[in-house]
């Protein structure tokens, strides 16, 4: 099935180069996707004809399946169905969607106002019944409630047409991002459902700017929708998620212009992709969660504050970041803060934003003074008189967590300790690193909007286990009452202001205690084509998180030609 | 009659020894499908929440029964053609799965393993025909050179000239999906595209093999008593040539090409990975990666199958084509 005219012409085109690739002929070009990169896409009445885009599915050959809740879903589905609210994962502001506001009646209460005025691409109205429902649906299935908001869910009222109650076992300020953010889908589909961790939603009836216009295991095309309730904003068309190439292949497409937006690694992407076409291909690589060295808290001399604060200072992260992260990362400010992004929150009083000076003399010395003394070779020993040495566990073939576990071996060799980087497959590694068999290892914790999960996934005690037992998320194994106390009572604060101070004194304690050492902080690979659109988040202009697609989509307009 | 039966006795145990292992390889690995699919959905730096965890357990139902009750369960499964569902692509089929990958590797790799063994094989017996003379040399010598080539850099090569530079042809995928896929001519013409590029890549190695066997089989059989008799007899060259030379040269690659028509079913993950092919070796390293058990085995299964029953026709035919080995088993 042919749609459009413009994929008649490709198809016409397809058709007068077969006989000629064949004999392998000259003269004929099939670009990958259709419409050659010359062509305007600007339609007459100013609005972008379509944009390409990446992957949509993780799976080789995707089949159809829209259920939101399902992690064998396709991709985009932001496209079609829309949240409570989108969190701006760049500066964590919220940005009302399916509601328009939320107010916390109680600590374990959140009442919601829903959006007038909003319908289903089907035609049926959206009402605060929709809300109940998708909720009471997460709590009664597991399976679908990916963020662990139903289990924590008592009841789900919906009061009138536009209001909603939603009522915890216990005070939910914690979880609200994961509550604002929970997807919306329509009761008048899915009441009907036997099995909603099955279904796979075929009929998409969501109420996203966009509706499925085809899918197939090469391509995913979403076409706007006309009845959006903000559908002025939007000035794209048609969107076409391709199925990714092999790596190398995919990097070379994207050079040349065939993708108006993907987030791809792109080693050494000055050269490879901007150099290409300097004036559209750019890229924003923005911050996300820091990537953190570990070291077993249970372990002596881990277990010694005095030995952490030194490790701290004899990291050389701008090294690190340089080697590892092909100089397109930043170094983690100490403080588990994602700088600038959060630098609300950052305490005042810490010097330098937490960005923990490189100072590999100060630290020999501290290490001495703490009772671990170099010997005759140069080793430096343990309180027991032994060499010490250490084994970095690190997934084989993630070559740039290799090249960072080796920065630190040559930090700590500087300071006269044995380091042995072992890289075992990365399911060995996931489990000696929940089951707290590792001496020291990278992990991914923290950076997130909301605090509370940022600090308490790391470091609460009931996120952690003895050695041998599954930690949920707490592996160094920190345990500190003054830590605890501090979590709790964030848990149970509502309001910003009043976290702040709370969350100063958790940071004291990364900075103080360290726990563990933040190094560098992941890149959300960005990069977007200016050929056919402008209005792309970047980094002179960070309007949006990278993967914010429905505040990024709602701000593009036709590029100038 | 006894070869045929102790060929087919041959088959069911072995056929029961590859199922049983098939069953127990994948459930000694490491790991729970249910983190390997998240470390698919999250990107590799990214924070997994752990409450993701969790629901995709409950989603997939991981088994914790008795490895004994499994495999009896897995036995049964077998008999009635019901593999179960995919981890990577739930709540969809294996059978599903497997359905629209197989189509994709049958006529790639069909194709393909056709003009291979016919071209090596014509190729190698008139190279072993006008033996040792510089023709021969070149040929060989060439062949065993282009051989040697690691197949990654030769895919990635006219990938980047056919493809990027020249832009003849699409870089990767078994179609556009511009064009619904479908019984439509334009979908035809698409997909023939998409089929060029891997064929080459797999044309330029893949007769070598045949070539060489055929060429080494036919010099030997040059040499024999009988092909010297023929020409004591006088018999044309093209005679000595095509029934005394080829005809018992050809037998062990008869067996072969039967057998890689059996190993077919399993695709090449090699070649599918570069072009991005949707075929059968893509979808088994995506099983492996995934540890998608119930995917993994029954590829692992329908290639075990697949190669079982070749090498049983191999054997049916060659116990017809030579009565030698017919005389020697019941000796």
């Amino acid at each position: 099935m042919i749609h459009t005219t413009a994929g008649r012409r490709a198809a016409t085109r397809l058709i007068a180069c077969a006989g000629a690739a064949a004999l392998l002929l000259t003269g004929c070009s099939t670009a990958d996707q259709g419409g050659s990169a010359g062509e305007s896409r600007t339609t007459d009445d100013g609005r972008i004809a379509y944009l390409n885009l990446g992957n949509f599915s993780n799976a080789s050959n995707p089949k159809p399946n829209y259920n939101p809740f399902s992690t064998t879903a396709i991709g985009p589905l932001w496209t079609i169905y829309d949240p409570l609210f989108e969190v701006n994962k760049y500066d964590c502001s919220e940005v009302p969607q399916l509601a328009t506001e939320y107010e916390w009646t109680s600590p374990t209460e959140m009442r919601l106002t829903t959006r007038e005025g909003v319908t289903w691409n089907d035609g049926e109205a959206f009402t605060a019944e929709d809300v109940a429902f998708t909720f009471t649906l997460l709590k009664k299935n597991p399976a679908l409630d990916t963020k662990g908001v139903g289990v924590r869910l008592t009841s789900a009222e919906a009061t009138s047409d536009t209001e909603v109650v939603l009522t915890f076992d216990g005070p939910a300020y914690a979880i609200k991002d994961k509550i604002i953010e929970t997807t919306i889908v329509p009761e008048h589909v899915w009441a009907g459902v036997d099995d909603p961790a099955t279904y796979t939603a075929e009929e998409a009836v969501g109420t996203g700017m966009f509706t499925v216009k085809s899918l197939n295991p090469q391509q995913f095309t979403v076409e706007a929708n006309p009845d959006y309730w903000q559908a002025d904003k939007v000035k794209v068309d048609e969107l076409r998620f391709t199925k990714a190439a092999e790596g190398q292949v995919d990097q070379l497409r994207l050079a040349r212009g065939e993708y108006d937006h993907n987030s791809m690694f792109v080693p050494d992407i000055e050269d490879s992709y901007v150099a290409k076409d300097p004036e559209h291909n750019k890229y924003w690589f923005a911050s996300g969660s820091p990537i953190s060295l570990y070291m077993n808290l249970t372990e002596a001399p881990f277990d010694d504050v005095e030995f952490r604060r030194a490790i701290a200072q004899a990291v050389d992260k701008e090294r690190l970041t340089e080697e590892a992260g092909y100089g397109y990362v930043e170094p983690a400010s100490q403080t588990l803060l994602v700088l600038p992004g959060q630098e609300d929150w950052l305490d005042p009083s810490i010097p330098d934003e937490g960005m923990v000076a490189y100072d590999p003399e100060t630290a020999a010395d501290a290490l001495t003074a703490a009772g671990y003394e170099l010997d005759a070779d140069g080793k430096r020993l343990g309180k027991d008189g032994e060499p010490l040495a250490f084994t970095f566990t690190t997934p084989q073939g993630w070559s740039d967590w290799t090249a960072a576990a080796d920065s630190v071996k040559d930090d700590f060799a500087e300071l006269g300790i044995a380091v042995d980087v072992d890289t075992p497959d990365y399911p060995t590694v996931e489990q000696n690193r929940l089951t707290g068999t590792f001496d020291m290892a990278f992990g991914v914790r923290g950076g997130l909007c909301s605090m509370y999960q940022s600090f308490a996934e790391p470091l609460a005690s009931e996120n952690t286990a003895p050695v041998g037992k599954k930690a949920s998320t707490n592996e160094v194994r920190w345990r500190d009452a003054r830590t605890d106390a501090l979590l709790e009572e964030l848990e149970v604060t509502e309001d910003v202001e009043a976290q702040k101070p709370i969350v100063h004194e958790l940071q004291q304690i990364m900075v103080d205690q360290v726990p563990f050492v933040p190094l560098w902080y992941g890149g959300k690979w960005f990069e977007y084509n200016t050929k056919h659109a402008t209005g792309w988040p970047s980094a002179e202009d960070p309007y949006a998180g990278s993967d914010n697609n429905r505040l990024i989509y709602t701000s593009l307009v036709p590029a100038e030609d | 009659m006894t070869y045929f039966a102790r060929r087919i006795g041959f088959f069911v145990l072995t056929l029961w020894g590859a199922v049983t292992l098939n069953f127990l390889i994948p459930r000694m690995s490491a790991g729970d499908p249910a983190q390997a699919i998240l470390e698919q959905v999250a990107a590799k730096d990214g924070y997994v929440d752990p409450a993701q965890l969790e629901a995709v357990r409950a989603m997939l139902g991981v088994p914790d029964a008795s490895l004994w009750s499994q495999y009896v369960d897995y036995l049964g499964n077998i008999a009635s053609g019901n593999f179960g569902v995919s981890y990577t692509y739930f709540p969809y089929s294996v059978t599903d799965v497997i359905g629209d990958a197989l189509p994709w590797t049958i006529v790639l790799l069909g194709t393909t393993l056709v003009l291979s063994f016919v071209i090596g094989t014509l190729l190698g017996a008139w190279v072993a025909w006008r033996r040792n003379t510089g023709f021969d040399a070149v040929v060989t010598v060439g062949s065993s050179f282009l051989g040697t080539l690691p197949f990654f850099w030769l895919a990635l090569l006219l990938i980047y000239v056919f493809a990027i530079t020249l832009g003849w042809l699409p870089s990767s995928g078994g179609y556009s999906g511009a064009v619904e896929p479908g019984p439509s001519p334009e979908f035809f013409v698409d997909a023939w595209q998409h089929f060029l590029l891997p064929a080459a890549a797999i044309m330029i190695t893949g007769p070598i093999g045949w070539m060489l066997g055929m060429r080494n089989n036919m010099v030997a059989s040059l040499g024999e008593d009988f092909t010297r008799f023929g020409r004591a007899k006088g018999l044309p060259a093209r005679v000595l040539a095509v029934s005394y030379g080829a005809r018992v040269a050809i037998l062990p690659n008869i067996t072969g090409f039967a057998l890689a028509l059996g190993g077919l079913v399993g695709g090449t993950a090699l070649v599918e990975q570069v072009f991005n092919y949707p075929g059968m070796g893509r979808l088994l390293l995506e099983a492996v990666g995934n540890k998608d058990f119930p995917l993994m085995q029954t590829i692992f299964l329908f290639s075990t199958v697949g190669v079982l029953v070749a090498n049983l026709a191999a054997d049916m035919l060659y116990g017809l084509l030579d009565p030698r080995a017919r005389r020697k088993e019941t000796a």
